[in-house]
């Protein structure tokens, strides 16, 4: 087989700027479905960024919390009777609150979400938290994310600027990314702080206080099953709260994204416009392998003249399809790794590029061009070798 | 390999004595294109035998059905009625998979030469020879073709680089790597200066007469008919006249066969 001459990749280079104008378009079919799926799971995926840092095995929400958008709290008194139980180590409570910030520079108020906590428990699994431990037990301070997006102004450690109409103080930086529910990104403090921004904003506005929690973290003890322990408090405690395992297929981080998936438009959306992508990828394919056919239209028919068969043609425009999709597969995965990384740092979105990903890309590009070969190929079988003598 | 066939295998319906000797044999080959109202004759009872060793060229003008013939005795048609047996092996009524396998034992040279631009003259060789599956040794088979054509110094130039008749050359070197012992041309000179269409029959005719090849050539091409052993001539789908060169030339005057070219 490989002493064959290769005149599928010979034919497919022999006109080299021609080849690079049709990897250039396979490259551009696989940029455009890379960038379609690439930007439907960053938005499912950075609705877990948070939940992905949460310092906790099980974790326990109000039952009307349906995702992390809804404002809606639980009675502390809850995660201290699930200290009681076995396995159990340690409860911590997450407070979390949108409140308008102003941006130093331009004046204009943009929502942002503050997540805070007792500056004593492991709430979060962020080195930066305790390296400014001590500035954010004083007052009126706040580390901000150094992923939020540009509107909020410049994200660095000494700004000071009003925070839900309140001086804040802007005493380090941390790393995170935003969300659906994040606003333009988040903030951290302590509870004490979150109390002197929240406990009494107004007449229209929830009081908060230490009574209630957002998300509460249940750290459970080495060795322990999570799901089981799960399970326990769930049945022991009253049904007020909704307790999970913070990993897994029925798990919270899960839930979240499954809330999003199922509510929002954006699988929808995103998958129907990497569908187009891939039509329109089968459609330049074919417009090269059919070029190719018809360019050399007298030659086929000249080597189905001397005995060859339809299958040995046929296998020649599957091979120039199978060397289109790869060689242009790459070019086109390194230019969406580019982009991946504009619009990460543009968005604060996350954008993962996982190995299943571009595996999956891989395959819808193979079919891709293996569909437009089917298609050309009906060209070729058509060729009479009678038609030679003219 | 085909004498094997030809030998050892008679066609059923005629017995093998005469047909060994014949590299072709049609037997009131009628030919039809179109169907129903539209069918139209375009051969007409057509007797023909081609002896082993032998090069005969078709005349006739456009029109006449020369290409017809030839693509059915090259088996790229099928054939509808009559008696067609090419290297021992009756054709009409055969499926496509085996019209494929008759062809492999035919060399045909066009009056373009067909070579892919993207490969080079060697290549454009080697992938006759990789048709009946000498990998090994495809690459020194075709430079020896091409050498005996005096081609060798030009084994690794692709077509771009080749003249008009060097080209025609790489694809007669192509038609008979092979050995066919058939070898079917249409118009192999047409496109070719005097010199260089001089050339190619001369290859042509060496060929044949070396290695007792049968050749069946159309051609318009008055200055090559010399190469001939017999000229057949065909006027609309019959065959009008088979006669052998000298007797072509001495019923001919060249006066009149100047004309006669002209209309064609």
């Amino acid at each position: 087989m490989w002493k064959r001459t290769p005149l599928a990749l010979l034919n497919l280079t022999h006109d080299r700027r021609r080849f690079v104008t049709s990897l250039g378009g396979v490259a551009f079919a696989v940029l455009l479905m890379f960038l379609f799926t690439g930007f439907k799971n960053a938005l499912y995926d950075s609705q877990l960024q948070l939940l992905s840092q949460l310092n906790g095995e099980v974790v326990m929400i109000n039952r009307r919390k349906s995702n992390m958008f809804v404002p809606i709290s639980f009675a502390r008194r809850r995660l201290y009777q699930a200290r009681s139980f076995e396995g159990v180590g340690d409860a911590y409570a997450l407070y979390t609150s949108d409140a308008n910030w102003q941006n130093p520079e331009t004046g204009q108020t943009r929502p942002m979400r503050v997540l805070a906590f007792n500056l004593d428990d492991p709430v979060l699994r962020l080195p930066e938290v305790s390296e400014h431990m001590e500035q954010l037990q004083l007052p009126n301070t706040a580390l901000i994310d150094t992923r939020a997006r540009a509107e909020v102004g410049p994200t660095e450690a000494g700004i000071i600027t009003q925070l839900a109409d309140r001086e804040i103080r802007i005493v380090g930086t941390f790393t995170l990314g935003t969300d659906f529910a994040s606003g333009n990104g988040n903030l951290i403090m302590s509870d004490v702080n979150f109390l002197r921004y929240f406990a009494n904003r107004g007449p229209e506005e929830d009081e908060r206080s230490f009574a209630t929690a957002d998300v509460g973290l249940i750290k459970i003890e080495a060795g322990a099953d999570a799901e089981r322990i799960a399970a326990t408090l769930a049945n022991s405690l009253p049904n007020d709260v909704l307790i999970l395992p913070r990993d897994g297929d029925s798990g919270f981080v899960d839930r979240e994204r499954r809330y999003w998936e199922e509510n929002t438009n954006i699988g929808f959306v995103f998958t129907l416009l990497t569908t187009m992508s891939f039509v329109v990828g089968i459609i330049l394919v074919y417009q090269i392998l059919y070029t190719d056919v018809a360019d050399h239209w007298k030659e086929y028919a000249t080597l189905k003249a001397m005995g060859y068969t339809n299958w040995f043609l046929l296998g020649v425009v599957v091979q120039e399809a199978l060397f289109l999709s790869v060689l242009g597969f790459f070019p086109g995965m390194g230019v969406s790794m580019l982009l991946y990384n504009g619009a990460g740092n543009v968005t604060g979105l996350l954008f993962q590029l996982t190995s299943q990903r571009v595996i999956n890309i891989l395959i819808l590009t193979f079919l891709m061009c293996l569909i437009s070969a089917a298609i050309a190929v009906r060209k070729v079988q058509a060729a009479d070798p009678a038609e030679v003598f003219t | 390999m085909s004498s094997t066939s030809v030998n050892g295998n008679p066609s059923p319906q005629r017995s093998a004595a005469p047909t060994a000797e014949l590299a072709v044999k049609i037997r009131g080959l009628n030919y039809y294109f179109g169907r129903g109202d539209l069918r139209k004759r375009v051969l007409t009872n057509i007797d023909l035998d081609l002896p082993k060793g032998q090069i005969v060229i078709m005349t006739g003008p456009s029109g006449s059905g020369k290409t017809t013939l030839l693509t059915l005795i090259g088996a790229l048609r099928s054939a509808q009625e009559g008696i067609l047996t090419v290297l021992g092996q009756e054709i009409v009524g055969l499926g496509n998979h085996q019209l494929v396998d008759v062809r492999r034992n035919i060399g045909f040279i066009f009056q373009a030469h067909n070579l892919f631009e993207s490969l080079t003259a060697a290549q454009n060789v080697e992938m006759a020879v990789e048709l009946i599956g000498q990998f090994e040794d495809k690459r020194s088979q075709a430079v020896d073709i091409l050498s005996q054509i005096g081609m060798g110094d030009r084994v690794s130039y692709k077509p771009d680089a080749l003249s008009g008749g060097q080209k025609q050359r790489v694809a007669i070197a192509r038609a008979l790597v092979n050995q066919p012992q058939l070898i079917l041309a249409d118009e192999p000179t047409a496109a070719l200066d005097k010199k260089s269409g001089r050339d190619v029959v001369t290859i042509m005719q060496a060929l044949a007469r070396e290695q007792n090849r049968t050749i069946l050539m159309v051609t318009h091409d008055n200055r090559i008919l010399d190469v001939a052993d017999r000229i057949v001539n065909l006027v609309d789908g019959h065959l009008e006249s088979d006669e052998d060169l000298n007797h072509f030339v001495q019923t001919h005057d060249p006066k009149i066969l100047d004309r006669r070219m002209f209309i064609m």
